[in-house]
């Protein structure tokens, strides 16, 4: 079973898209903030991460740069779920190593159709 | 709904469009109809076929086919056979396309998802063989509330998420204030637009090398699936081909429109344009 890794400072986003990736057949952990990410992470790389935007203590932009640095950290998918969906900030993320990039809000339809643009189903 | 109603309804989409309505979709019949209600000050579905009927050639029973007929779709649905079409299908006609150009017709084509994603292919494609020809995409619709969505090529927050990657879309649209996202006029300037029901004659669309009226005919009654076969194979060109959805056929509705031997899944018509009939 593929792992996925939800990173948001939400508590209803986390449940939310957990709920829709587990569907999906993923085995689903999940993080408030980039550091908890990071930390869990290094214990064990998931094969997806779904990584909000704007968190405290670190947020994803942050994660996603020391994550790529990290051993097997370019292993990881990376969708970007973010309201900050103007082409500016899109562009930032994809240039910072993000797959693919989800413009909150989302709905079951949407992690389905961008999870299959990377491969990940 | 009551029973008469119902009936009424589904006579006028089968009337108008070819469409079935079965009973246990009658569910879908006010959801479809209830912003032509609503615009009208209409309260009961009822009220609207009263006034359909009181006045037969009025625009609102066009309108109200439409709206009972006309399904959305997505980007890149069906991918692999727009990727077909692009890669290998036009780049086998392009050598022998009169006046350089090849003309594509996305029958029922919704709000042009289907034009765009084959615009995008084309846009991207590096083909040699597509490098001195014109393609030239048109996409129709019965319904004029989606050919004009599709003349304006903005598409919402949702639509956009689906089908197509981050990629394209910042590649090829751009977001407005709005919040909705506007196709490039790259794109757009590859695409034409006509309102058009496909039980009526299309040769003034003209001819086409490649048509896909994908997942249109299955919900029709067979004599307006000959119908509509019969229309579209008319405005094939000699070598042209068409694509059908996933599951759809064209085996025994039209004579003389046959499984392409040429291009794997699709028909093309073995016979004049002239001698094509509809299958008894």
């Amino acid at each position: 079973m593929k792992s996925c890794l939800i990173v948001d400072d939400s508590r209803v986003v986390r449940k939310v898209a957990g709920r829709i990736i587990h569907d999906l057949q993923f085995e689903v952990r999940e993080a408030g903030d980039g550091a908890e990410a990071m930390a869990l992470c290094r214990e064990k790389m998931p094969d997806a991460i779904l990584l909000d935007w704007n968190m405290p203590v670190m947020n994803g932009l942050d994660f996603l740069r020391a994550l790529r640095r990290e051993d097997g950290g370019s292993k990881p998918i990376v969708v970007f779920c973010s309201t900050e969906n103007d082409a500016e900030h899109i562009g930032e993320a994809m240039r910072s190593g993000a797959n693919e990039f989800i413009m909150k809000p989302f709905d079951a339809d949407i992690i389905h159709s961008k999870f299959a643009e990377v491969g990940l189903v | 709904m009551d029973e008469t109603t119902f009936q009424d309804v589904a006579e006028l989409a089968l009337n108008g469009s070819g469409q079935l309505i079965p009973p246990s979709k009658s569910y879908l019949i006010e959801a479809r109809l209830a912003p032509i209600l609503r615009r009208e000050g209409l309260a009961e579905v009822s009220d609207l076929m009263g006034v359909i009927k009181a006045r037969p050639a009025s625009k609102l029973g066009t309108e109200a086919v439409a709206a009972l007929t006309s399904k959305t779709t997505g980007f890149f649905t069906g991918r692999e056979t727009l990727t077909r079409i692009v890669d290998h299908v036009l780049p086998m006609m392009a050598p022998t396309a009169a006046d350089n150009t090849l003309r594509v017709w996305c029958a029922g084509g919704a709000a042009g998802q289907e034009a765009c994603s084959l615009a995008i292919l084309l846009e991207e494609s590096d083909n040699e063989a597509l490098e001195d020809v014109r393609v030239e995409i048109l996409s129709t619709d019965i319904s004029e509330a989606m050919t004009s969505a599709a003349r304006a090529g903005q598409f919402g927050h949702f639509d956009v998420q689906k089908g197509l990657s981050i990629h394209r879309l910042l590649k090829h649209f751009s977001r407005l204030d709005t919040g909705d996202w506007q196709i490039s006029p790259k794109l757009a300037g590859r695409i034409a637009v006509r309102t058009h029901n496909l039980l009526k004659d299309a040769s003034g669309l003209g001819e086409f090398d490649v048509i896909l009226c994908r997942n249109v005919i299955s919900g029709m009654a067979r004599p307006m699936r000959s119908r509509v076969l019969l229309n579209i194979a008319r405005q094939l060109s000699d070598g042209g081909v068409l694509f059908l959805g996933e599951g759809e056929t064209a085996d025994g509705l039209v004579d003389g429109l046959k499984a392409s031997r040429d291009v794997r899944g699709a028909f093309a018509r073995d016979v004049e344009r002239s001698a094509l009939t509809a299958a008894a």
